[in-house]
């Protein structure tokens, strides 16, 4: 379908999700949101798209939820817990759980649900000036779209709950030295950089991928035992791919794998 | 002369509970534990509160329990002590209304936080450390293991592999290690620390309370819940929130780029 505030474009195997709303440091507003909602849908469903990279148009990655936004004036004074269930839940739970790596190409400020937007992603790389707020607390909300289970997990107990309840700026370096993302790099040379870890990606053994995503989510609540029963499940599988077949022929061959994603 | 184990201060909001037995580095005796747990009952049923400051007298923070007063608890038939008994009555219902309490604890060490005092100190929302300050899981030296949450707080803060090594080797961390590995949230210098954490307090009593309550338990939740429960919570919190008086006066706020006034309501 049609997009106004995002662009969705294709190319190879590797979709790219841009936020689309610069003036406004692509601040989430309620058409965005629905917009994301069914890229993501849209995305999930297609099997030609084997990795997707997001990321913002201008100088932004993503200011949040927009609150000058006239359609979420009107709803959220009613219920504020209703689009998280209509929107932006669904949309955490799609990025988790869709059988596909998401790299995030953090280009600019990550705000409020924007930063739980990166932090869903299984890749996260940051432009050297972008950074990191939880801004919720600052109008009186807890965050959300995941962050209060991404936080803990990523940073530990401690700074998660520094970073909720005071709800300071982090600056894109102190993000990696934290283990809140993957990597930083010069802002010039985020693109090159998170397009080709996403084309990598894309051209990977995409089930083994997908179990990767599938077997780190387990293992939050899992004890050790049920993670190793997970693992073995997991891999029965794999080993009965195309993937697993031709992965270990170039191995044995010495020779660069050509994988499928089947 | 009768000592007053907790030092108990109201101000803008801030209630600053003091470990006050300086000559034992603020090691917990049961009349202190006893007290720390009303005043923090206190926090919770006065509206006035709206954020707790723990610290310690002295140069120390608090070492721990004390071993040579009370802080083991009474012996058993066979001449041993029950420590259960004594967690169970005391340390542990200390620790879970530190975590239950639905108003932020901001913690300043000031010196050496060891054995049950080093995780005292870790049960606080957010830890404030002095330069000289070390943790010290000092348990496997007498045989224990690291209690008052320590064998939760240490994975769940520095991860699992520094979490084995330091209740195993009961290594001291100083201060800024402590800070490197995201046990404590930040080390200030020495003579800064009350000012600093001072600053913090009221700055958190003058904030959306319930907004750090609602964070709390979240943060508490996250340990055990799948993603998917989360999403449902923070769904549900977040519909509470959006009702309070402090959602509105932080929207208005932000719009108007004003400083928001919140009422803890």
């Amino acid at each position: 379908m049609a997009y106004e505030r995002i662009l969705l474009a294709r190319e190879d195997g590797l979709a790219t999700l841009t936020f689309n709303a610069p003036d406004r440091l692509n601040a989430v507003s309620r058409k965005m949101i629905a917009e994301i909602k069914t890229c993501w849908e849209e995305l999930a469903a297609d099997a030609s798209v084997r990795a997707v990279l997001i990321t913002g148009a201008g100088r932004g990655f993503c200011a949040g939820a927009d609150l000058a936004d006239p359609d979420r004036a009107a709803s959220a004074a009613a219920d504020s817990g209703a689009a998280l269930d209509k929107y932006f839940n669904p949309v955490i739970r799609l990025m988790r759980t869709m059988p596909k790596p998401i790299v995030a190409a953090v280009n600019g400020v990550a705000a409020g649900v924007g930063m739980s937007f990166a932090l869903a992603s299984d890749i996260a790389i940051a432009g050297r000036s972008a950074s990191f707020l939880q801004a919720f607390a600052r109008i009186g909300l807890l965050p959300d779209g995941g962050s209060t289970w991404f936080l803990p997990r990523l940073v530990g107990d401690q700074r998660a709950r520094a970073l909720a309840m005071l709800a300071p700026q982090i600056p894109a370096d102190k993000a990696k030295e934290w283990g809140l993302i993957w990597d930083v790099v010069d802002d010039a040379a985020l693109m090159p950089a998170a397009t080709a870890i996403a084309r990598k990606l894309a051209d990977g053994p995409t089930l083994a991928l997908a179990r990767i995503k599938g077997a780190l989510d387990k293992s939050g609540a899992n004890d050790l035992s049920a993670q190793l029963d997970v693992e073995r499940d997991f891999q029965r599988e794999l080993g009965r791919s195309d993937d697993f077949k031709e992965g270990v022929a170039a191995f044995l061959a010495k020779r660069k794998p050509d994988f499928k994603g089947k | 002369m009768e000592e007053t184990p907790i030092l108990a201060a109201l101000e803008s909001g801030v209630l600053t509970l003091t470990l006050n037995r300086p000559q034992r580095l603020n090691a917990m005796s049961q009349p202190l534990i006893a007290a720390l747990i009303e005043q923090i009952a206190r926090a919770r049923a006065d509206d006035a509160v709206r954020c707790v400051l723990l610290t310690g007298t002295g140069r120390g923070f608090c070492a721990g329990a004390d071993l040579a007063g009370s802080g083991t608890g009474a012996l058993d038939a066979d001449g041993r002590p029950d420590v259960g008994a004594v967690m169970d009555r005391l340390y542990n219902p200390m620790i879970r209304a530190i975590r239950a309490l639905p108003k932020p604890v901001v913690a300043a060490v000031n010196g050496v936080a060891a054995g049950g005092g080093a995780n005292l100190a870790l049960a606080c929302d957010i830890v404030l450390a002095a330069r000289s300050a070390r943790f010290d899981q000092a348990f496997v030296r007498i045989s224990l293991i690291p209690d008052l949450g320590g064998t939760w707080f240490l994975p769940h803060t520095v991860g699992d592999a520094r979490a084995r090594a330091l209740a195993m080797l009961g290594t001291s961390v100083p201060a800024e290690e402590a800070e490197r590995m995201g046990m404590v949230w930040q080390v200030v210098d020495d003579a800064a620390l009350m000012d600093e954490a001072g600053k913090i307090a009221r700055r958190l009593a003058a904030g959306p309370t319930r907004s750090y309550a609602a964070i709390k338990d979240a943060m508490n939740r996250a340990g055990t819940n799948t993603l998917d429960q989360q999403l449902d919570l923070e769904r549900d919190a977040q519909r509470e929130l959006g009702r309070s008086d402090d959602f509105k006066e932080g929207v208005a706020a932000f719009l108007a780029k004003r400083p928001a006034n919140f009422t803890g309501r």
